[in-house]
């Protein structure tokens, strides 16, 4: 028999943080939108506003647009600021990519 | 919320943040998410969303993550364990269709002959998928892609310029637009490790192999640890040009007197130091140059140009991505005509000017193709206030333009490498203190260079 013993080329990954904990629940919650406005996030975003809010009569779902709009600046660590200091218990992303 | 397609580039996408690889996400086919689309089952499985901020768990609970094992086939021969070998990567999705040479410890250690700098050197993570990269990840690829360990230092030096985030390979790794990364080589490494600069320089050549197994490997870094799977990982509607990306070398000796080379006049290097500059680019055509007639050599020049300049007059969108900063792409013109345009009077600099004043595009086409939507949304206010030109330029100043002396010694045609390029980044190569023995066992190995 020949055997060849090779490196693994898909090399390591590294986990450096968890992600972040779920909440407990929605009701009461602060729930934002970060949206990239493509792929009918026009409809489905506030489609998905108005459903929460009338499943959890409690919570608060700020509005689509609270959050920079768009690929080039939802993953920027300014938009990522400004959803912290927004104090949401949770975010939502969309739309399809 | 995504497209059930999308499922590999968002798991790639937090993995590169350094999260675990995968997260809650609630997936719908791409028809919902299509113009006019039926959104009814966002109501049907609103209960699934409201899941991913409640009950989702990562199904990775361990943080860290060393080297992985050593992997081993066994066969009843050679040439049964070299099969064996290549079924296993297509398998696990490692390969890219073409045999491989196995990365087995003493193909890497030779590859690493070639290394200026120790193989554990860290180069970074490559995005988006984060996969750690060093010297020797590199090395690991190249051996995979039949390279030699004179090959490594343009290798490593293409790595670093595609891991700077000013390249914008993050998102053009994911993105769907098929970018493809280009090398441009300078410097005296470019003919010593045999790498094309003249005839079928961006294809396959025997007697200058070097470019095709250094970007070989560079796409097989960016599939296996930056995680660009078609389909997967990346979203590429076609893929071009990707299984050896183009690397080439500038054609410095035919640089007419007063021409810097591309490594000097983008990016500051001393002429012949060795340097790599990688762009991206989305497309490639070759352009019929030369005169058909009786033209002066005045009127073939100029109607040379005047045809390139047509072809680069397109509404390229995805080109946006560098308006600012990046490039429209990149003209290649073989040194014969260099040396024409310069005898003329030509440089680079009045070309790209030329370039740039006549590829602009009436307003008027520019609406008609829908062109001024893309440019409104796009970040670059440099990109949104230009839509106060008419005729508008398809890139914010000339000096954008890449001019490249390369291409065999014929005056008919010129090559647009249409760009898809955030930035131009160049690196220096650094080269290993046996790179003279490891050129004489090339020699050893491959023969006498081709003249």
């Amino acid at each position: 028999m020949i055997t060849l013993e090779f490196h693994d080329p898909s090399g390591a990954i590294e986990v450096k943080q968890p992600h972040a904990p779920r909440v407990a629940g929605l009701a009461g919650k602060r729930v934002g939108f970060v949206s990239n406005d493509q792929w009918q996030a026009y409809r489905m975003l506030p489609r998905l506003k108005a459903l929460l809010e009338a499943d959890f009569p409690s919570i608060e779902v700020l509005a689509v647009d609270a959050f920079p709009q768009g690929n080039g600046v939802i993953g920027s660590e300014e938009t990522a600021a400004l959803v912290k200091a927004s104090g949401v218990d949770a975010v939502i992303i969309g739309n399809a990519a | 919320m995504t497209r059930a397609d999308f499922v590999g580039v968002m798991t790639n996408a937090v993995a590169g943040l350094g999260l675990a690889p995968d997260a809650a996400m609630v997936t719908f086919p791409i028809e919902m998410f299509l113009p006019g689309s039926d959104i009814g089952p966002l109501d049907a499985r609103r209960r699934e969303i409201y899941d991913g901020l409640t009950r989702w768990r990562s199904a990775f609970d361990r943080a860290g993550d060393g080297a992985p094992p050593r992997l081993r086939v066994e066969g009843t021969s050679a040439e049964d364990a070299l099969a064996r070998f290549n079924h296993l990567m297509l398998i696990n999705r490692w390969g890219d269709g073409l045999p491989l040479w196995p990365p087995t410890e003493e193909r890497v250690n030779w590859i690493l002959r070639g290394a200026a700098q120790s193989g554990e050197r860290r180069l970074g993570t490559f995005p988006p998928r984060g996969g750690v990269t060093t010297v020797k990840s590199c090395a690991i690829a190249l051996a995979m892609a039949g390279g030699r360990p004179e090959y490594l230092p343009v290798l490593v030096a293409a790595v670093e310029a595609f891991l700077d985030p000013e390249s914008g390979s993050e998102a053009l790794q994911a993105a769907s637009g098929s970018a493809f990364p280009v090398v441009i080589v300078n410097g005296p490494i470019g003919p010593r490790i045999r790498l094309n600069a003249g005839f079928g320089c961006l294809g396959p050549d025997p007697q200058r192999p070097a470019g095709a197994s250094i970007g070989r490997a560079l796409r097989l870094l960016q599939q296996n640890l930056g995680g660009a799977l078609p389909g997967i990982g990346t979203m590429a509607n076609y893929g071009g040009l990707r299984y050896t990306n183009l690397v080439f070398a500038e054609d410095e000796a035919s640089l007419p007197a007063g021409w810097p080379p591309h490594g000097s006049d983008r990016h500051g290097f001393a002429p012949g130091a060795d340097s790599v500059s990688l762009a991206f680019a989305n497309g490639a055509t070759n352009i019929r140059r030369r005169g058909a007639r009786k033209e002066t050599p005045e009127e073939d020049a100029l109607q040379g140009m005047h045809r390139m300049a047509d072809f680069m007059r397109v509404p390229n969108m995805a080109g946006l991505a560098g308006y600012e900063h990046g490039t429209p792409g990149i003209i290649m013109i073989p040194g014969v005509v260099a040396q024409t345009m310069a005898g003329l009077g030509w440089t680079k600099a009045s070309m790209r000017e030329f370039f740039w004043e006549h590829s602009r595009i009436p307003l008027a086409d520019l609406r008609r193709a829908g062109g001024p939507a893309w440019i409104e949304i796009d970040t670059s206010k440099v990109a949104r206030e230009s839509l106060a030109l008419d005729p508008w330029p398809i890139t914010a100043r000339p000096e954008n333009f890449v001019i490249v002396v390369a291409g065999g010694g014929h005056p008919t045609n010129s090559y647009w490498l249409q760009g898809y390029s955030p930035g131009v980044v160049g690196r220096p190569v650094a080269l290993p203190v046996e790179f003279d023995r490891l050129i004489a066992e090339a020699e050893r190995d491959l023969g006498p260079p081709a003249p």
